[in-house]
């Protein structure tokens, strides 16, 4: 499958941990330590961020579009980039709170030799899912370069051949249009069949060559959710190495209280630890043991701090990111601005209205608009260059609603073209004559648009059907989709 | 000729004023019933956590102190909350063509997901507590969670309306279907309803009161509609729009009520009975009702955010793609895409194969008929002349 580097390392890095985290639980109850428990916790958490995105990888495999996601499920790895983000800040927030507890009431170590241990451990396990992981998150773990760019294409196409007829369902369903007439969509399916898929339609599912086509350095989908891992194995690495630095300085540095011994523990006297023998050692001769320098115990919490800090840091851009798309904004590297001026500037295009594009994920951007055309004979060719215009600028699922002036109006009479045929007619000026709805409002602007007034013709069913016969068509038509639409 | 005064205060362009800006944000949260209990739900959330923190850093209680991070924690949930509905009022502009209305539904999917954390920290801290009981005070813990319970009770009060949503029933629903039918016809018309419309009073008055329709016939190239999700809260707080931020909320508030009681009961059993295990198995249990309340939330944002045809619509599109088939002219309906925006907002494309001599406008307007009966605000038809 062209997805299964991403999945086999995930695979990989969660057999690990999940292994790692047992052996921490063993050992926490082997050595009755509570630390070692709460690290195995962290552990876990891991083991569902690397399972979160296992299973948004395996949902955005499908792309076919079902009768429920008529979109595939390739939103799924932005999901999972974004459920990642929130965990990883929410785990931070957690530590901060342990961090303040620390604080407060210093804890000693037990048994660093082992504390020791398990963190080099584990720091290895995590500097191998940094490897595993970085080269995809950087983009440059297979060492292509621009100049392979086409070998890159070529080899991912035979694998996409081989496998993926679902690439073939997702190009049709990110909606090249299947309008047999125009010849420059026969030609780019033609292309697709026998060479790769061009720019924008691939799907990044194997983000083998992840800046092939984002010259604009926007991520891919499986790069962001692979991001988000990443993100989560470098805060486990940097906790391993908090780990093993505190516990090494905590063995040279720290004199414990040797059992048996009267002595005093400064650090800890806050809950109570134990009789503090003020007194008694100034009145007795019996040498007093101080335990070790208190500044140790509050290494671990301010380290653990600074970690939270970086956490935030680099999560912070994912978080945006994946939240960014979610809310269906514009791509960053799409100007709307101009690209409707543009959009307007084409031959045949009279208006532009409520344009919005937004990106699916990875580089699937969809874009809708109403377009206002002169008639519809000419409204194949103007449809042929806004297609055309759109795939220029990289956005290939494109649905493009005519909207044709009316033959016997003025440009500024063009306001009941195509809208609201049913409720707001008699709110506006066409649908005056209605008397089943009050018109609010509509009192005002009637007289431009005596024109054209169509027939407001109301049904029996009348609050929710009406339909406005143009004049063009006064035609027995009405009558039998009326009669059609009343039945239904 | 010269001015008459030399104070050009009126010709420098606005500061930016951090004040000014606060002030406004404070304007907008008061404006809306939603928001101004969220804030106000927020601050006593606020305040109490801060005197339990006192007080346990006071009397040196650890629990106290653990219990009043878990209140902060809250708080974040809530101010996510009202951060969401804030934002999801703003206008849209260059960037955000659709406007900012999905924030509600991502602060819904935030708050179960912080919720979901919520009920895994529980747990392991249940886990870790089972197996090593630690020394808990509860001569202290018992009256500062009752506090805590009342806190939450009226919390439950304000949003109760809020958390179930569909407090106004079908007539509500149907009205927003012909409400939103007016404007949606705005969504296509192109002479420009300079729609910067106000909230639909689809609730309060039945009489419609469309500020924006009437006069917004000026030539406006184009017209950025703004997808208001959201009703006037006078009536029922909830209803629609919001309804993915106060479920969200109100779940957070009933797992925090839950486990105030929790801490009541262990706390009870264990000085009557000295039952030393009831503190965490209350723990855990609390954490899995939690975990089990937040799933229908998760399940419809995530439906939203993934793009998923809604699920009000799954009878009614397939119907209607029947009927836009048997139109004369129309040959084939490809690509429907049909999905949420937020809460009752529906947006769809889809692609009409007709007959070169079929009459297009006509199929048009009866395609937008017949969707905009099922509700689909926005729609987007693309017609494609089959070849001869």
């Amino acid at each position: 499958m062209a997805c299964a580097p991403n999945r086999a390392r995930l695979l990989c890095m969660l057999s690990l941990t999940f292994g790692f985290f047992i052996v921490e639980v063993v050992v926490s109850r082997v050595t009755s330590s509570l630390a070692m428990l709460s690290d195995s916790f962290h552990m876990l958490s891991d083991v569902i961020a690397l399972i979160v995105a296992l299973v948004a990888v395996r949902f955005a495999e499908k792309t076919q579009s079902t009768h429920k996601n008529t979109f595939g499920w390739i939103r799924a790895e932005v999901m999972g980039a974004l459920v990642n983000a929130v965990f990883l800040t929410a785990l931070c927030f957690t530590i901060i709170l342990e961090a303040i507890e620390r604080f407060t009431e210093p804890k000693e170590i037990e048994q660093p030799l082992v504390v020791i241990t398990v963190g080099v451990l584990g720091l290895l396990v995590n500097l191998l899912g940094l490897c595993l992981f970085h080269g995809h998150a950087g983009g440059g773990g297979h060492g292509h370069s621009h100049g392979e760019r086409k070998n890159g294409k070529v080899r991912r196409c035979e694998t996409l051949e081989d496998g993926r007829s679902a690439a073939e369902e997702t190009n049709n369903l990110v909606g090249d249009n299947n309008s047999p007439n125009s010849v420059n969509h026969d030609k780019k399916k033609a292309d697709k069949s026998e060479m790769c898929p061009s720019d924008s339609l691939d799907l990044q599912i194997n983000s083998s060559d992840p800046y092939e086509e984002l010259d604009n350095g926007q991520d891919s989908a499986s790069q962001l959710n692979m991001r988000g891992v990443f993100l989560h194995v470098l805060g486990d690495a940097l906790g391993s190495v908090i780990v093993v630095i505190n516990a090494t300085i905590f063995t040279f540095v720290w004199k414990p209280c040797p059992p048996g011994i009267t002595c005093e523990n400064p650090c800890v006297d806050q809950l109570c630890a134990g009789p503090i023998l003020n007194s008694s050692s100034a009145a007795s001769n019996t040498p007093l043991h101080v335990a070790g320098p208190c500044w140790v115990l509050y290494l671990d919490p301010t380290l653990c701090i600074i970690m939270v800090f970086i956490l935030l840091y680099t999560t912070y851009p994912l978080l945006k990111e994946s939240a960014l798309i979610l809310l269906q904004t514009v791509p960053k590297q799409i100007d709307m601005h101009q690209l409707k001026a543009r959009l307007q500037d084409l031959e045949g295009v009279l208006a532009v209205h409520e344009l919005h594009i937004w990106l699916l994920a990875g580089s699937r951007i969809i874009a809708t608009a109403h377009i206002k055309c002169q008639d519809p004979t000419s409204y194949m060719d103007v449809a042929k260059r806004i297609k055309d215009f759109f795939h220029n600028e990289g956005i290939h699922a494109t649905t493009i609603q005519p909207e044709f002036v009316s033959m016997n109006s003025e440009s500024r009479i063009s306001l009941c073209e195509l809208s609201c045929r049913t409720q707001c007619a008699p709110k506006l000026c066409c649908g005056s004559a209605d008397a089943a709805k009050p018109p609010d409002g509509a009192a005002e602007p009637k007289k431009p648009c005596e024109a054209i007034t169509p027939t407001v013709t109301s049904t029996t069913s009348a609050a929710s059907l009406e339909i406005i016969s143009e004049s063009v068509e006064e035609t027995s038509r009405p009558e039998s989709v009326r009669g059609v639409e009343s039945s239904l | 000729m010269l001015p008459l005064s030399i104070k050009d205060d009126e010709y420098k362009p606005a500061k930016f004023s951090l004040f000014v800006k606060i002030s406004g944000w404070f304007r907008s949260i008061l404006a809306d019933k939603t928001s101004r209990n969220l804030f106000f739900f927020l601050c006593l959330n606020l305040s109490f956590a801060f005197v339990e923190l006192l007080f346990g850093i006071w009397t040196n209680s650890l629990g106290l102190i653990s219990d009043s991070f878990h209140m902060f924690f809250d708080c974040t949930a809530l101010l996510a909350g009202l951060a969401a509905s804030v934002i999801s009022r703003w206008r849209s502009n260059d960037s955000f063509s659709y406007g900012y209305v999905r924030a509600e539904v991502l602060a819904g999917f935030v708050n179960g997901l912080f919720l979901i954390f919520t009920a895994f920290f529980i747990f392991s801290e249940g886990v870790e507590r089972a197996l090593e009981p630690p020394d808990v005070n509860h001569e202290r813990l018992l009256p500062v969670s009752i506090a805590g319970l009342l806190v939450n009770l009226v919390g439950i009060f304000v949003f109760q309306h809020g958390g179930h949503g569909h407090s106004h029933g079908d007539e509500g629903h149907g009205h927003s279907h012909s409400l939103f039918n007016g404007s949606v016809g705005h969504g296509h018309s192109h002479g420009g309803h300079g729609h910067s419309h106000g909230s639909k009073h689809g609730h309060d008055d039945h009489g419609h009161s469309h500020e924006g329709h009437g006069h917004s016939h000026e030539g406006h190239g184009h017209s950025h509609d703004d997808p208001h999700c959201h009703d006037d809260h006078s009536l029922t707080p909830g209803t629609g729009s919001s309804k993915q931020i106060l479920q969200g909320v109100f779940l957070h508030i009933v797992a925090d009520t839950l486990g105030s009681v929790g801490v009541i009961i262990s706390a009870i059993l264990m000085q009557k009975y000295d039952l030393m295990i009831a503190d965490p198995i209350c723990s855990m249990l609390i954490a899995l009702l939690i975990g089990v309340s937040v799933v229908p939330l998760l399940r419809e944002s995530i439906g939203i955010l993934m793009q998923r045809t809604p699920s009000s619509l799954d009878h009614t599109l397939p119907e209607c793609y029947q009927r836009v088939q048997q139109l004369q002219g129309v040959y084939n309906l490809q690509e429907p895409h049909f999905w949420t925006l937020c809460t009752d907002v529906h947006i769809g494309t889809l692609k009409l194969l007709v007959a070169p001599d079929a009459d297009s406008r006509w199929i048009l307007s009866q395609t937008h008929n017949i969707f905009t009966q099922v509700g689909v605000r926005q729609l987007y038809v693309q017609i494609d002349v089959a070849a001869m």
